[in-house]
């Protein structure tokens, strides 16, 4: 049954954020929070620490500047934003006022991939492309909120700029419990496997979790390494995969060039490994319609049915 | 009024300046941006030796004013002004300028000159940076002030003016944004392509304490306007709009679109050395 709700609402699923960057605010008085009012979650912060938190307005450039300058003065700003926009309209921002001096700004944006539902104004599906290009950007793709608050945490003492894409959140999805440990620029074996590696990030990772279960079923055995620092890569773990298991699904919801299964490949090419077969699922060269995730997954190949059937075909079942 | 001693210090110390930079135009082969250097040189001297509170001594210092060069193209400028108030010296600019591994370039590198607040270069960017460290400062209850220096043509960007709407709402009094207005884009008279005028209403209507000096090369006028900036602690943040022209001083570069940038030979030096010591001749004699 349908149920009504306000954008507030549907957007305060990821309160994860906003309760995770006001809990650091109140031991670190190096912490700021901005936003290009979206600011969900952002009101405990506001309440609590006015005098460090900026709502620039739907001002994305202004918004990384004003954070370069909050930086160069020693402190940690903490960017809320949208990432389409966060990635494109901002992006020399990002290169120049933060990443060219290095600085400690951290960019936490939502609608990641097609999850936006806003159509293709609205999806963010080159972003990790574009700050993946950017020298001393760390970037990283959260697929629940247990590993987003580990990150946002452990991002206070991590040097240079990061940016961490997130879904919208009405689909609060909890895939780890909270001994789970993540590190920045390691990724997380979620699930061990032996006959195929899938190495998602972000949203597919709930999926590829899924995909683990259906395979079981039919006697194979697949490995799920949640990538969720995108970069720098954790290079050792794909190769051990690659030697370990031999076949490798990379599965993303972004473009499927220059995103993570490039990133991937180059870590392969680079270190002249070939596994036995290498697929990669995303968002082809299209720009999309409207229709809500599940529904684009599905129409552009690479829900769980999509890459299920891709596996099946693979092992003969 | 202006104390006629201390302008004439500053109009000395402006034309070393000149002098100094043709010279270092005249000794690199490459582009320097001296038109814009030109214009704004006078502003550039009285913030550096008579209104902000910097220099090497204070580099490390919490409470030393912050300077951010938005038009990071006038660089050489700032580096022969830095030099003279000790951070470096001349000779290392004009041994170095350009070259691989130097610290100057063409625009302000903070990686490679740490005693600079930011890196800039890209236009439109120093406002939001500057309306940054200005809420920093406040926050922190530091009385320094932040101090912008942008062109007018870079005020056509955009993110200039989503900067100006949240310094004022920040109430950020000690913010002080300068124009260089030389009414010249690189490649058009500034009127000819985009209308900025009214400009001082453009500022005004953000909420700005807008002040215009009426020749922005006149350092009495200068002097003054910079004397009469709103306590740091007020609640608006203020922008100095000097009228100023473009390659001033040097006969063939003012009001030249070609004179945006260039390199001068050495006839071309001699014309110009001999332009500075005509105008310095002037404003000696003005002020006795």
């Amino acid at each position: 049954m349908k149920q009504s709700y306000t954008l507030d609402e549907y957007n305060s699923a990821r309160s994860v954020v906003g309760d995770t960057i006001t809990a650091l605010a109140a031991k670190d008085n190096r912490v700021w929070l901005l936003t290009p009012d979206i600011g969900f979650g952002c009101k405990d912060f506001k309440e609590q620490y006015p005098d460090r938190f900026i709502d620039t307005g739907i001002a994305e450039q202004n918004v990384v500047g004003v954070s370069s300058g909050l930086a160069y003065d020693g402190n940690i700003p903490f960017i809320i934003g949208m990432m389409p926009f966060m990635s494109m309209r901002a992006l020399e921002q990002v290169r120049t006022d933060v990443c060219y001096p290095n600085l400690p700004v951290r960019i936490i944006a939502n609608y990641a991939g097609l999850t936006g539902n806003g159509g293709s104004t609205h999806y963010a599906m080159e972003d990790m492309a574009l700050y993946s290009s950017l020298v001393n950007m760390t970037v990283c793709a959260a697929s629940d909120p247990v590993q987003l608050r580990q990150i946002i945490e452990k991002s206070l003492d991590y040097e240079g700029p990061l940016s961490i894409r997130i879904d919208p959140g009405k689909e609060n999805r909890i895939l780890y419990t909270d001994d789970a440990n993540f590190e920045i620029g390691k990724g997380y074996t979620a699930r061990d496997g032996e006959d195929i590696t899938v190495i998602a990030c972000g949203e597919m990772v709930s999926y590829a979790l899924g995909l683990h279960e259906e395979a079981k079923k039919l006697g194979i055995s697949v490995r799920v390494i949640d990538m969720f620092t995108v970069k720098p890569l954790d290079e050792e773990l794909v190769l051990k995969a690659a030697k370990e298991t031999g076949r490798l699904i990379v599965w993303e919801d972004h473009l499927m060039k220059n995103g993570l299964a490039s990133a991937v490949a180059d870590t392969l090419c680079d270190h002249g490994v070939s596994p036995k077969s290498f697929k990669r699922f995303g968002v082809p060269q299209v720009y999309p319609g409207f229709g809500s995730a599940e529904e684009l997954y599905h129409l552009y190949g690479y829900d769980l049915e999509a890459v299920l059937s891709y596996v099946k075909e693979l092992f003969g079942k | 009024m202006a104390d006629k001693k201390e302008v004439l210090r500053l109009q000395e110390l402006a034309y070393n300046v000149r002098a100094n930079l043709c010279k270092l135009c005249g000794g690199y082969d490459g582009n320097i941006h001296m038109g814009g250097d030109m214009s704004m040189i006078d502003i550039l001297t009285c913030l550096f030796h008579h209104t902000m509170k910097v220099g090497p001594e204070l580099a490390q210092d919490p409470k030393r004013d912050r300077f951010i060069l938005s038009k990071g193209h006038g660089a050489a400028c700032m580096y022969v002004i830095m030099a003279q108030k000790g951070y470096f010296t001349y000779e290392e600019i004009c041994e170095t300028y350009g070259q691989v591994g130097s610290k100057f370039g063409q625009h302000p590198c903070k990686t490679r000159l740490p005693m600079l607040e930011a890196s800039t270069g890209s236009l439109g960017h120093g406002l939001p940076i500057s309306v940054g460290l200005a809420a920093s400062a406040k926050q922190k209850g530091e009385n320094h002030r932040v101090f912008c220096m942008m062109g007018d043509g870079e005020t056509c960007e955009g993110s200039v003016w989503e900067a100006a709407m949240t310094a004022r709402a920040l109430k950020l009094g000690n913010l002080v944004a300068v124009v260089d207005r030389n009414h010249q884009l690189m490649t058009s008279f500034s009127e000819d392509s985009v209308m900025m005028d009214p400009y001082v209403d453009k500022w005004k209507a953000f909420g700005w304490n807008a002040v215009e000096i009426q020749d922005g090369n006149d350092m009495r006028q200068i002097v003054k306007a910079l004397d009469s900036l709103p306590d740091a602690g007020s609640q608006v943040p203020t922008v100095v709009i000097a009228n100023t022209v473009k390659g001033k001083g040097i006969s063939f570069m003012e009001r030249q679109i070609k004179w945006h940038a260039g390199s001068l030979n050495e006839k071309d030096l001699k014309t110009a050395m001999e332009d500075l010591d005509k105008m310095i001749e002037e404003q000696r004699k003005e002020q006795v």
